[in-house]
């Protein structure tokens, strides 16, 4: 329905408004439709899948997930990969916890974070666009920095007594809970951006063909700059999000943090080797997860499955994009 | 020519190995210590055995994120092969193996046959090995190895440490594969153009193939010494290796991108990352204050690699 | 279309240009009047990538002035020279793949809404209105590139100049991997810039578009300028004569070489739609000469004989018994060797030192169980610094810092190590001196002297005229000619090497 390859004088079909759709979006429509096909499934299979609590567990607790991956989106489209975001919310999310219980403004310790993030990510970015250090290296020893950090700093404690007016997350708009709306606009936010203005698109170009994007006149190294800047201010916004579901703060972040989060770019169709992709199937995919940890859960399946079976669809998909790749002429 | 630039980093590493050496002696009593001496051997040993496969893999300009999972993997399956399917030890041993050789296989038929980059590859099966150790594990962990299981990691011949002697042995094989064979030519001229020696006739896929599943094969063999030396398996064993691993690799004089390394520079990396971590613990810094500081050495040891390449070569 | 009166788009003056001590431009002066094709022709090698590069601003001149609509420039980027109205479709495209057409035409200036967003509609639309000019009405603007053949990707390249309102366009080579049918739209697209007052640079090896196409032609030789004429007073000898020059007399001449038996036959063989149908016999003692338009199929050709692309269809037999060569290892191990056209990529490792490049492709042959010989290798350095007369400080030298001659040096000695009996060589010579081309020509007459079976494929026609025993013209993946050394003149190669591109319909 979309694309043709021309040969000379052969009329073209031309593309219609759905078909382009479906081209563009067709990875978010496949995973739509998985996510409504597991809850049709599981729901039938326990029914208590679907009650009120439970889908407001799936979609409240883990929307702070598609927050981060709205910026590792970002910075895998730009051809990078920052394996250190799970430590670097955990970080953030102590730094939060502690302002609000130490005195501090509620609206400093919401946007502490975010400030924090950016400045940290923003000195990522600059070793990998102008130190030409991998980014799986920087990413590689500032996951250690900020977890070794983290502990070290707290011991493992815990922080309690956060004051009631710092919990945003657990706060509702219009009786839908605030981390969903925080969620659904930056995603719509996003998405806008990086269709409708022209440093979303550079962020594409330097992605897909740095060579290109250098001889259109974009700047490469400030850009790379800014991509990880940016993913660290949805860093910071994960980190509050996070801190704030329960009365209390870990001094760790969950495991698999950066796993979720990377594997959700990927599974929503930004491909592994840049260039490509959108944030509404991060988010997609982000909810996905979280439906089948749930799912498992509700199946009576050890959660302890949970990572395999996001390494094995990390692969698959990493996998078929590769033979999609070679099949099409290069 | 080529001498004098090998000399250039292996010296220079050589001298900070020994300096370190030398502060940590004097900084504390406790450090030259027959106990802490033979103690900081036997942890570095897990590290060194996997960090000689790794050294081939990132001269070939690739990279094995999944070696920590691999190792985790292996000790559950050491576990589960001896007590819940009931093999006697050293079947379960070779097995735990093979699983190792195997997982590497895999990364490499990945990264050869649906050509796959190296990082995506690793980091995928570093999710989906450590997520069938935890699944198969579901948390348990295994205890009661017979006593002569200990000796590996915890026995000594000749007043060193077992599995020294191994991780011994085995670089002496590794520098020799690296340095003098028609193998380890191969290796660098990979990593440093890869086209022109698949243009001169090198088999580079099945080079590969041998690397990766050597570089499983290594995390087999250190998850079976670690169990050996705390005396126990458990899902989460492992965690972090790569990071250690690869820093001794880099810091060692191994090029990330490719081309350049080896196998002396890696164990003086080796040997410097122990006695900065002892040093350290020495000091009263507890373990997770000692991963901040590799992490800085990792990122530092390219840094200043970087600035070395574009100076020289380039 | 464009008087003589008229001011030029752009205009070169005593432009010249070194790269590493070799003079690769000397006094070039020439210039592209608006609504002009101008056609710049000359051998590889002869400057024309460097002098296009120069007024695309990706390199800077040494010396000489470059002058824009009169008023003399200097682009320290090539992205001033877009903006002074200079477009340049290269061969090697630069798109990007997962976008689609209409986004990569438009990339870094794409239409705006009143309030600053992208407008993708308007996008389409003009994206559209570019296509539709150059009569490619099939090509989807919301295709993603990636799946587009080089055909069309080049009409997005070509759109993406226009969109930019270029004053002047550049193609180099555009026709060069283009199936007929393309070839002609792609000439009426040039037609229809010119009408419009755009400056056209051609750059191409094929007479009969230059013929239909261009207005004036210049042709460069070995860096100089060897005349500037209007098309009508130019035939196709002439041409070939001024590109080729009287220099056949500074080869060395061929030795007389015993011929022996067949070495190498192929009886069709074909590798899926870049090689069909090739059946050949080489002999030893034989220099085959194998000439043929830039995308003829040549390389490709070697390639399926040495093992990279393995052979789809047909028969490969050595000495007689048929063989499957499905890599370069085994390749090797029948006896033959391949000196590669991308001596950089393909032939040498640079950042390696000559000892470790001419031991290569026999490491198994100078190790003692697995471990290398370290004496035999050094020896085998030495032995061909001093047998090729390699200029070098010695076998541990880094062969980037090696000339381009000695460099070559280095890539035959690689294979010569291996003691072959069928020799390929694909350019030998590009990009090298003078001075080492001869030695390099006394090499390859020695070596047929000695008994290799050699396949010598060269897009300079003195070259292949001057070694050759028997010279093949390749066209479209096929063999379309073959000539014996006495029949083989530069006029009857050269025309078949471009009567068959026309001929060649789909």
């Amino acid at each position: 329905m979309t694309t043709t390859i021309a040969a000379s004088g052969r009329p073209a079909r031309r593309s219609t408004r759905l078909g382009r759709f479906l081209g563009a979006y067709g990875q978010e429509l496949v995973i739509l439709g998985a996510l409504i096909a597991l809850f049709v499934v599981v729901g039938a299979v326990n029914p208590r899948f679907l009650s009120d609590t439970n889908l407001t567990s799936i979609f409240s607790s883990n929307a702070y997930i598609a927050v981060a991956a709205l910026g590792m989106s970002l910075v895998i489209i730009s051809g990078h990969i920052d394996v250190s975001i799970g430590s670097l919310i955990g970080v953030l999310a102590t730094l939060s916890g502690t302002l609000a219980v130490g005195g501090y403004p509620v609206w400093v310790a919401w946007t502490a974070p975010v400030l924090i993030g950016m400045a940290v990510n923003a000195f990522v970015g600059g070793l990998v666009a102008y130190a030409r250090i991998p980014s799986i290296v920087v990413t590689l020893g500032m996951l250690s920095i900020l977890k070794g950090g983290l502990i070290s700093v707290t011991d493992g404690a815990w922080i309690t007594n956060l004051p009631a007016e710092y919990l945003i997350a657990q706060k509702r708009l219009l009786d839908v809970p605030l981390p969903v709306w925080f969620m659904v606009v930056l995603t719509l936010i996003t998405a806008f951006w990086m269709r409708y203005s022209a440093f979303g698109r550079s962020i594409y170009a330097v992605g897909g063909n740095a060579e290109a994007a250098r001889a259109t006149g974009i700047r490469i190294e400030p850009t790379t700059v800014a991509v990880f800047a940016i993913h660290g201010v949805f860093a910071g916004i994960t980190a509050v999000l996070f801190a704030t579901q329960l009365q209390v703060i870990q001094s760790t972040v969950p495991p698999n943090l950066e796993l979720t989060v990377i594997t959700a770019s990927v599974i929503g169709g930004v491909s592994i080797l840049g260039g490509t992709g959108t944030v509404i199937g991060s988010t997609l995919a982000a909810i996905l997860f979280a439906t089948i940890g749930s799912a498992l859960i509700f199946l009576n399946v050890s959660a302890y499955w949970l990572r395999a079976v996001l390494g094995l669809l990390i692969l698959v998909t990493v996998l078929a994009d590769m033979v999609r790749r070679r099949r099409v002429a290069v | 020519m080529s001498l004098r630039t090998l000399l250039r980093h292996e010296t220079i590493l050589g001298i900070l190995v020994a300096v370190a050496l030398a502060l940590l002696a004097t900084q504390s009593d406790r450090f030259f210590t027959t106990d802490n001496l033979l103690n900081q051997g036997r942890l570095m040993a897990e590290v060194g055995l996997v960090a000689l496969a790794m050294t081939f893999v990132i001269v070939t300009g690739g990279i094995d994120l999944s070696v920590g999972s691999i190792l985790g993997l292996c000790a559950i399956l050491l576990g589960v092969f001896w007590k819940n399917l009931g093999l006697p030890l050293p079947a379960a041993m070779a097995l735990a193996l093979a699983v190792g050789a195997v997982a590497g296989l895999v990364n490499g038929l990945i990264i050869t046959r649906f050509r796959v980059p190296p990082l995506i590859a690793t980091l995928a099966t570093l999710a989906l090995y450590r997520g069938l150790a935890e699944g198969i594990s579901q948390a348990r962990s295994v205890r009661g190895y017979p006593d002569w299981f200990f000796g590996l990691g915890q026995g000594e011949a000749l007043g060193v440490p077992s599995q020294l002697w191994i991780l011994f042995g085995l670089t002496l094989a590794a520098a020799v594969i690296l340095g003098l064979t028609t193998f380890g030519r191969s290796t660098y001229s990979i990593g440093a153009n890869e086209t022109a020696a698949r243009f001169s006739g090198i088999g580079v896929d099945r080079t590969k193939l041998l690397i990766y599943t050597a570089s499983g094969l290594m995390a087999g063999l250190a998850a079976v010494v670690f169990v050996s030396r705390v005396s126990t398996t458990r899902s989460d064993m492992g965690t972090g290796l790569e990071l250690d691993v690869i820093t001794a690799v880099v810091l060692g004089g191994t090029s990330i991108f490719g081309g350049r390394g080896t196998i002396i520079g890696t164990v003086l990396g080796l040997v410097l990352m122990q006695a900065i971590k002892n040093g350290l613990s020495l000091a009263g810094v507890k373990g997770d204050g000692t991963i901040v500081v590799i992490g800085v050495v990792l990122i530092l040891a390219i840094l200043i690699g970087n600035l070395f390449r574009r100076d020289g070569d380039g | 279309m464009a008087e003589a009166g008229t001011a030029p788009v752009v205009e070169l003056a005593g432009i010249s240009k070194s790269f590493t001590g070799l003079k690769v431009l000397k006094d070039i002066s020439f210039d592209v009047r608006p609504g002009e094709v101008h056609a710049l022709l000359g051998e590889n090698g002869a400057g024309k990538s460097t002098l296009i590069k120069i007024i695309a601003g990706v390199h800077q001149p040494d010396g000489g002035e470059l002058r824009v609509g009169g008023a003399p420039v200097r682009f320290s980027s090539p992205r001033e020279a877009q903006r002074a109205g200079i477009a340049t479709v290269y061969q090697e495209l630069l798109l990007f793949p997962e976008l689609t057409v209409a986004e990569n035409i438009f990339l870094g200036h794409a239409p705006r809404r009143p309030w600053g967003g992208l407008d993708w509609e308007a996008m389409r639309v003009k994206a559209r209105e570019l296509l539709d000019s150059l009569d490619s009405h099939d090509l989807d603007v919301d295709a993603k590139v990636s799946g587009l053949s080089v055909a069309n990707r080049q009409r997005v390249e070509i759109a993406k100049a226009l969109s930019r309102n270029a004053r002047l366009v550049i193609m180099d080579e555009p026709t060069a991997a283009l199936a007929e049918a393309d070839v002609q739209r792609l000439m009426e697209m040039v037609r229809w810039l010119r009408g419009r007052g755009v400056g056209i640079v051609y750059v191409s090896h094929r007479m009969a578009e230059i013929f239909a196409l261009a207005d004036r032609v210049t042709v460069l030789r070995d860096g100089a300028l060897i005349g500037t004429r209007p098309i009508g007073e130019v035939d196709e000898r002439r041409l070939v004569s001024m590109m080729v020059g009287r220099s056949i007399e500074q080869l060395f001449p061929k030795e007389e070489a015993k011929i022996g038996a067949t070495v190498l036959e192929l009886r069709g063989v074909s590798h899926q739609s870049t090689v069909k149908d090739i059946s050949l016999s080489l002999r030893a003692g034989e220099i085959l000469g194998i000439a043929g338009l830039v995308g003829s199929g040549r390389t490709e050709l070697a390639l399926t004989v040495f093992g990279i692309t393995p052979a789809t269809a047909g028969e490969i037999l050595v000495d007689g018994k048929p063989v499957t060569i499905d890599s370069p290892g085994r390749a090797r191990d029948l006896g033959i060797a391949y000196v590669p056209e991308d001596r950089g990529q393909q032939g040498l490792i640079r950042p390696q030192t000559v000892r470790e490049n001419v031991s290569l492709a026999v490491l198994d042959r100078i190790a003692r169980l697995f471990v290398i010989d370290h004496r035999r290798e050094a020896a085998l350095a030495r032995d061909a610094i001093k047998r090729f007369g390699i200029r070098t400080r010695g076998p541990e030298q880094r062969v980037r810092q090696l000339s381009g001659g000695n460099q070559q040096k280095v890539v035959l000695a690689k294979w010569l190590a291996t003691e072959p009996r069928i020799l390929i060589l694909d350019e030998p010579t590009r990009g090298i001196d003078v001075g080492a081309k001869a030695e390099v020509h006394a090499l390859i007459s020695r070596l047929a002297g000695q008994g290799l079976a050699i396949l010598l494929i060269s897009s300079e026609l003195p070259e292949v005229l001057g070694m050759s025993d028997r010279v093949l013209v390749m066209s479209g993946g096929r063999i379309a000619a073959a000539f014996d050394r006495t029949e083989a003149s530069p006029d009857a190669v050269g025309a078949a090497m471009t009567r068959s591109a026309d001929a060649e319909a789909a």
